[in-house]
């Protein structure tokens, strides 16, 4: 199936790899080397109207379809995986979950917030306990005659540094399994919640990756997400839209080191030539645009799916199983091309081979996509 | 009143390869609403808010000027509305043959006070247009200007060269180009892009526009880039003192270093 953009997305895409290129890219290899998030980026992403792609104007987004979201995603990955993936957390995981499950009380009071980046918004599914096994989660949120009291521990958790608000996993009664796990609404300056330390991590360092501790969080009854029970059928629909955001990451970062390749594969002589005169170097830079290629249209057929209200799970599985490891081996072929350089911090490619390789981890490992697509292919 | 930003749909010169013998290809360079014409229709916008005035759109060119995505690309940085003269024989159209058509779709707008445009064309860079466009509609030009002011009593202008700077003060109607750093134009938000689909794009052919060219249009041959001044020396570099000192000497003895200068 031929892609075409609309014109919108071909103006978003040229918006967003303007933005990159002047706001993101000169961070980058700053955050990075310090570990640090791009706080100074978000008051820009949210002016732009990236944070709330996928919020309606009337809660003060910008609205747009998920493949415009995915767009700015990819593009937002060329330069800097750790700011691509603070974006789709906050804008796909959380936003969407609020807008798809929230009352209207919530959707007015988190929505605006969240698209004007007052408010950065964090996913606390994972436990030391719990990961690919979601459900076995034992973070519980009890009932009081107030309310919800919070008890447990949530590990790895994106954005978690300095988000204001978090949807949270808990079991809301005794019973195993997932129609026992409901979702909360959790502001960060509640008591009971301790934030840790942030993870230091082999790529998108950047990114705030941290421990949360309820003590005792005392909940009021309207920090309900949904029903209660629903819990579980929210996170999967989240990580449903995630999926696809984190296949428009992979995809990004591939392209993004694939650039870097050609360009001092035209530059680089050795052996009186330039290196991209010689068959070795055409055929890796060969597979690598296939490759991306071929990602590319798994990322944009998920997203369009997801746009056109058709069953979109299996195809977002499909993009993320195939464009994670394709990040991972385009990043590699790019090092290999620039040789010595592209093992030093000199060029931003080691970076990207380092940031590739969470995108076949989180938001469920390769493993769990193959579930997915196996369980759907022989339903 | 009308201010009218005039702007080519001209292929990114970023996306151009330049030959090993100076040649350009253009040929995968995708067209684009240039850095020089965004900064035009920035100060559109801050004149136009500044005056109650309509910002409207410009652009002529040949079948690809017609392409919604022009129009809306150009929409996207804060244009009220577009008019679009797109037809085979401006394809190739050269500054005196734009102008006299800008003129002409000038004058078809009506109630227009302001023409602004770039500092120049990405493609061609004559930096004509302006002038011309100027002399077909009897009006005052001025280029390189800075930054533009309105107030009720008219505009305020500063221009900046590399033979000094002017204050002035201008009554409309009049043709400005903007240099291209009087202001850094904002990249176009989301809510942009999705409103640019909304606001009204009228396009026109010469038919329409009721109007003879001139003349067919002056096309370049060939512009061929000054060969590089080559001597192929190779210093031998297994000393690396030795053969720092060896590119000293053959720099000052090409007159390249600071040395002996007064
Ligand atoms: C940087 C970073 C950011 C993260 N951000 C968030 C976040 O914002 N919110 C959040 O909730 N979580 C987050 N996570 C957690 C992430 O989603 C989990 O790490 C991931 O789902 C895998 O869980 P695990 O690490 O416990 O691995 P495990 O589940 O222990 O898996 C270990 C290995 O076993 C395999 N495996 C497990 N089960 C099966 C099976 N049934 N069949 C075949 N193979 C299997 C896995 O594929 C993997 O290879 C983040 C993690 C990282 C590293």
């Amino acid at each position: 199936m031929p892609f075409h953009l609309t014109d919108e997305q071909e103006i978003v895409r040229a918006s967003l790899r303007q933005f990159a290129e002047t706001e993101v890219k000169p961070l980058a290899a700053q955050l990075d080397r310090e570990h640090r998030p791009p706080l100074e980026t978000i008051p820009k992403l949210a002016d732009l109207g990236v944070l709330g792609m996928t919020i309606p104007p009337p809660y003060g987004g910008s609205g747009t379809d998920y493949l415009s979201f995915v767009l700015a995603l990819e593009e937002l990955a060329r330069v800097c995986a750790t700011t691509a993936v603070m974006v789709e957390v906050h804008a796909s995981l959380v936003a969407t979950s609020i807008l798809r499950f929230g009352d209207q009380a919530q959707k007015t009071h988190y929505l605006p917030e969240l698209a004007a980046g007052r408010l950065i918004g964090a996913f606390a599914l994972t436990e030391p306990g719990a990961g690919s096994d979601a459900a076995a989660l034992t973070t519980r949120a009890e009932a009081d005659p107030d309310g919800f009291v919070l008890n447990g521990q949530k590990i790895f958790i994106t954005n978690g540094g300095f988000a204001g608000v978090f949807v949270v996993l808990a079991r809301t009664s005794p019973a195993v399994g997932p129609k026992s796990i409901s979702a909360f609404l959790v502001d960060r300056d509640r008591p009971g919640l301790s934030v840790g330390e942030p993870e230091r991590k082999m790529g998108i360092r950047g990114s705030s990756t941290v421990s949360l501790l309820f003590d005792d969080l005392k909940l009021p009854r309207s920090a309900l997400l949904g029903q209660l029970g629903q819990g579980f059928a929210i996170a999967m629909s989240g990580l449903d839209g995630g999926r696809t955001g984190i296949a428009a990451q992979a995809l990004g970062i591939a392209q993004g080191a694939y650039e870097e390749a050609v360009a001092y594969a035209k530059q680089r002589v050795q052996f009186g030539q330039p290196i991209a005169r010689l068959q070795a170097i055409q055929w890796l830079v060969a597979d690598m645009a296939t490759e991306i290629e071929a990602g590319r249209c798994l990322v944009y057929q998920a997203a369009d799916r997801q746009d056109r209200g058709l069953p979109f799970s299996d195809a977002a599985a499909k993009a993320k199983l195939f464009c994670g490891p394709m990040a991972t081996r385009v990043t590699h072929s790019a090092l290999q091309i620039l040789g010595g350089n592209g093992y030093t911090e000199a060029y931003p490619v080691e970076r990207m081979c380092r940031d590739a390789r969470i995108t076949e981890i989180y938001e469920g490992t390769n493993e769990i996509q193959r579930l997915v697509i196996a369980r759907s292919a022989l339903r | 009143m009308r201010i009218v930003v005039a702007h080519k749909w001209a292929a990114d010169p970023q996306e151009a390869v330049v030959g090993a013998d100076g040649a350009v290809d253009w040929s995968r360079a995708r067209p684009a609403v240039s850095e020089y014409d965004a900064v035009a229709i920035a100060v559109g916008r801050q004149l136009a808010d500044a005056s109650g005035a309509e910002l409207v759109g410009l652009s002529v060119g040949g079948p690809t000027a017609a392409a919604p995505l022009a129009a809306k690309a150009a929409l996207a940085r804060g244009l009220d509305s577009a008019l679009i003269v797109a037809d085979p024989a401006l394809a190739e159209a050269d500054s005196a043959v734009t102008a006299q058509v800008l003129a002409a779709a000038v004058t078809e707008l009506g109630q227009v006070g302001l023409v602004l445009t770039g500092d120049c064309s990405v493609d061609r860079g004559a930096r004509l247009t302006p002038a011309v466009l100027a002399g077909w509609l009897d009006w005052v030009c001025l280029a390189e200007v800075s930054a533009v002011r309105w107030d009720p009593t008219g505009l305020s202008l500063e221009r900046e060269s590399d033979g000094g700077w002017q204050s002035l003060t201008l009554s409309p109607p009049a043709v400005l180009a903007l240099a291209a750093g009087a202001v850094y134009p904002p990249v176009p938000g989301m809510k942009d892009v999705l409103a640019a689909a909304r606001k009204p794009i009228r396009q026109l052919d010469l038919g329409q526009l009721g109007l003879e060219l001139i003349r067919a249009p002056l096309l370049l041959a060939a512009a061929p880039a000054p060969a590089p001044d080559r001597r192929g020396v190779v210093i031998d570099a297994m000393d690396p003192a030795l053969a720092a000192a060896e590119l000293v000497a053959r720099l000052s003895h090409d007159g390249l270093t600071w040395e002996g200068r007064p």
